[in-house]
């Protein structure tokens, strides 16, 4: 075990450190550099094009393109990740600062996804080709395809404006006392994150728990004489569980990624919103940090993965 | 045992258990998955599957998926159904039941595995066992052991055996009665000697003809039967062997013979056995 988290974790050095390349070649194929974006058009329209490539080769940009990215990624490793163009606040503290809130959000919509859509998965694999069945099947295409950005507009519709249960966006009150008091903002866009991946896990331990429970040995518990729930549960449903992790975990960078928009629609200070405003802005410093660290995220949630689904399924082994 | 899928039915007769503190149980009347069935499953039937591969729950350690029928059945503490399963192992033949015990489905080889899933079986004692084609998984080799195994533990816990097999060998050689069914229904029975020796129906006669026999060599004519079994959904309306038999008359078409007695235990259920020619 030991000795396959090691191999597991070496492979991810260089796929990082290839992401990384790849960000940075990213941006470099974009129109536009940083001096076009930090200086203001108005200023930019006085300044010969003498002055800008003055200003240019102050800031190392005539370089090569292999240079410009080692020194990068040498500055990244030494903590510096530059400075916000709009705001001058550093890269690292803007970060610091929003990630936190991105993953309370993508947490727990992930939490409510995984419950919600594997109990109910169960329920309909079990009852299978019952009315409850094909009304959560029918559900669950519905709730797949319907985009979230709507989705949420219509939660705050009728649960924020109509019925006024809960806020109709942001995070926290300045005159917040409580920590609790913060749970009524997080509710709601944490619902709507959850709800509309639920109908694809749904889907997917409905299918995986019908998988299993054709097997023999699903047949061989009730042979032992256990109770329904000690078949269905501890035998059909613990084998069953493996695709479904892995499917969870790999939604959790899509959570992020849809994050942006439910971030968005809500107005939750996350990076989501930091992300869209800084690409928008050509805030190329935030830009290339948040993809690197979201692109990091990944390969850890990737890794933690293969580690779990190990523990989960002693079949697995790394070639 | 009442674990087939709510399709299949019994059309007729009943399963009967004589059990020895509970007096006669009708299995067939007992609801599906309830208390009474279930206390029964695992401790006085019991079950070993065709497929050893898929029999076990590859997530679970072999030793927990036995102990943890024992501890179904049985108010015992973990240490003992520990112990228990260890000697099943050991009586088994599984070498280094320490370290077996603690491993996983897949670090089993096949015959092991089998094993594995009669000692789940064994585990309470059964005084029924029901073993579907336990060796068709197997190589020839691991056969010849699984049935040297599951005879010695018939003699040891006097535990009746009811094999479901088409290899006449083992047929031969293992089972004191025989039931012979075609399409889910009995069409002859009796002791082994009754029917392998003098078999009557058709069916088993065509059976007994489609085997090779050994020493024989290349030459021999295997002869097997024509057709192919029908359609479960579109049963024939008479004999459900009649499309495929050489020797079926008007009667066959429209009915399913009776049962007649030939002599002793010797049943059959055929209109026309009279007129299939003796070899």
């Amino acid at each position: 075990m030991a000795k396959y988290i090691g191999k597991r974790i070496l492979m991810f050095i260089p796929m990082a450190l290839l992401m990384s390349f790849l960000i940075f070649g990213g941006m470099e194929l974009t129109p536009g550099d940083f001096v076009s974006n930090m200086i203001s058009p108005d200023m930019a329209a006085n300044m010969t094009p003498e002055q800008l490539d003055v200003l240019r080769e102050s800031f190392g940009l005539n370089d090569p393109f292999l240079v410009r990215y080692v020194k990068w990624l040498g500055q990244i490793f030494q903590g510096n990740w530059g400075y916000s163009l709009s705001s001058g606040v550093p890269v690292k503290d803007i970060i610091l600062q929003r990630l936190p809130v991105t993953l309370e959000l993508a947490l727990t919509g992930l939490f409510i996804s995984a419950i919600l859509g594997s109990v109910l998965g169960i329920v309909s694999a079990l009852k299978r080709g019952s009315l409850l069945d094909h009304t959560l099947t029918l559900a669950g295409v519905i709730g797949m395809s319907i985009p979230q950005f709507f989705f949420g507009m219509v939660a705050i519709l009728l649960f924020a404006l109509n019925w006024k249960i809960f806020p109709v966006g942001g995070r926290t009150t300045p005159d917040m006392v409580h920590w609790y008091e913060h749970l009524r903002y997080l509710i709601l866009p944490a619902l709507v994150l959850g709800v509309t991946q639920t109908a694809s896990v749904m889907r997917y331990s409905r299918a995986s728990m019908m998988d299993s429970m054709h097997k023999d040995f699903v047949k061989a518990a009730r042979s032992k004489g256990l109770p329904e729930w000690r078949v269905n549960l501890v035998h059909g449903f613990r084998v069953s569980m493996t695709p479904v992790v892995v499917l969870l975990a790999l939604r959790l960078p899509m959570l992020v990624s849809s994050s942006v928009v439910i971030e968005n629609v809500f107005q939750w200070p996350g990076i989501g919103i930091t992300f869209k405003e800084a690409v928008s802005a050509g805030n190329y410093p935030l830009v290339m940090m948040i993809a690197l660290i979201i692109v990091i995220m990944v390969l850890i949630i990737s890794l933690v993965l293969d580690i779990l689904t190990r523990v989960l399924d002693p079949r697995v082994r790394l070639e | 045992m009442q674990l087939l899928p709510k399709l299949s039915r019994i059309e007729e007769g009943e399963i009967v258990y004589h059990s020895e503190d509970q007096g006669d149980i009708v299995l067939s009347k007992l609801k599906k998955n309830g208390k009474e069935m279930r206390s029964l499953r695992g401790k006085d039937i019991a079950m070993i599957f065709q497929d050893p591969m898929t029999a076990l729950n590859p997530v679970y350690k072999v030793g927990w998926q036995i102990m943890e029928n024992i501890r179904q059945h049985e108010d015992v503490t973990r240490e003992e159904a520990r112990k228990r399963t260890l000697d099943l192992l050991i009586q088994m033949g599984i070498p280094e039941p320490e370290k077996r015990i603690d491993q996983y489905p897949h670090e089993y080889s096949g015959g092991m595995r089998q094993r594995a899933v009669i000692a789940m079986a064994m585990s309470c004692n059964p005084k029924v066992l029901l073993a579907d084609e336990p060796t068709t998984a197997l190589d020839v080799t691991i056969q010849a052991q699984i049935f040297e195994l599951m005879e010695k533990l018939k003699k040891e816990h006097n535990t009746a055996i009811l094999l479901i097999t088409h290899d006449m060998g083992v047929v031969s050689e293992m089972a004191d009665d025989v039931i012979v069914m075609y399409m889910g229904n009995v069409i002859e029975s009796g002791t082994a000697r009754e029917v392998l020796k003098h078999p009557v129906h058709p069916y088993t006669r065509a059976l007994l003809a489609s085997i090779p026999i050994l020493g024989k060599g290349k030459e021999q004519q295997i002869e097997p039967i024509r057709g192919m079994t029908p359609n479960p959904h579109n049963r024939p309306k008479g004999c459900q062997f009649e499309p495929r038999c050489d020797f079926s008359c008007d009667a066959c078409r429209e009915t399913m013979p009776g049962e007649e007695i030939l002599e002793g235990t010797h049943m059959v259920r055929c209109h026309c056995w009279r007129e299939v020619p003796e070899k």
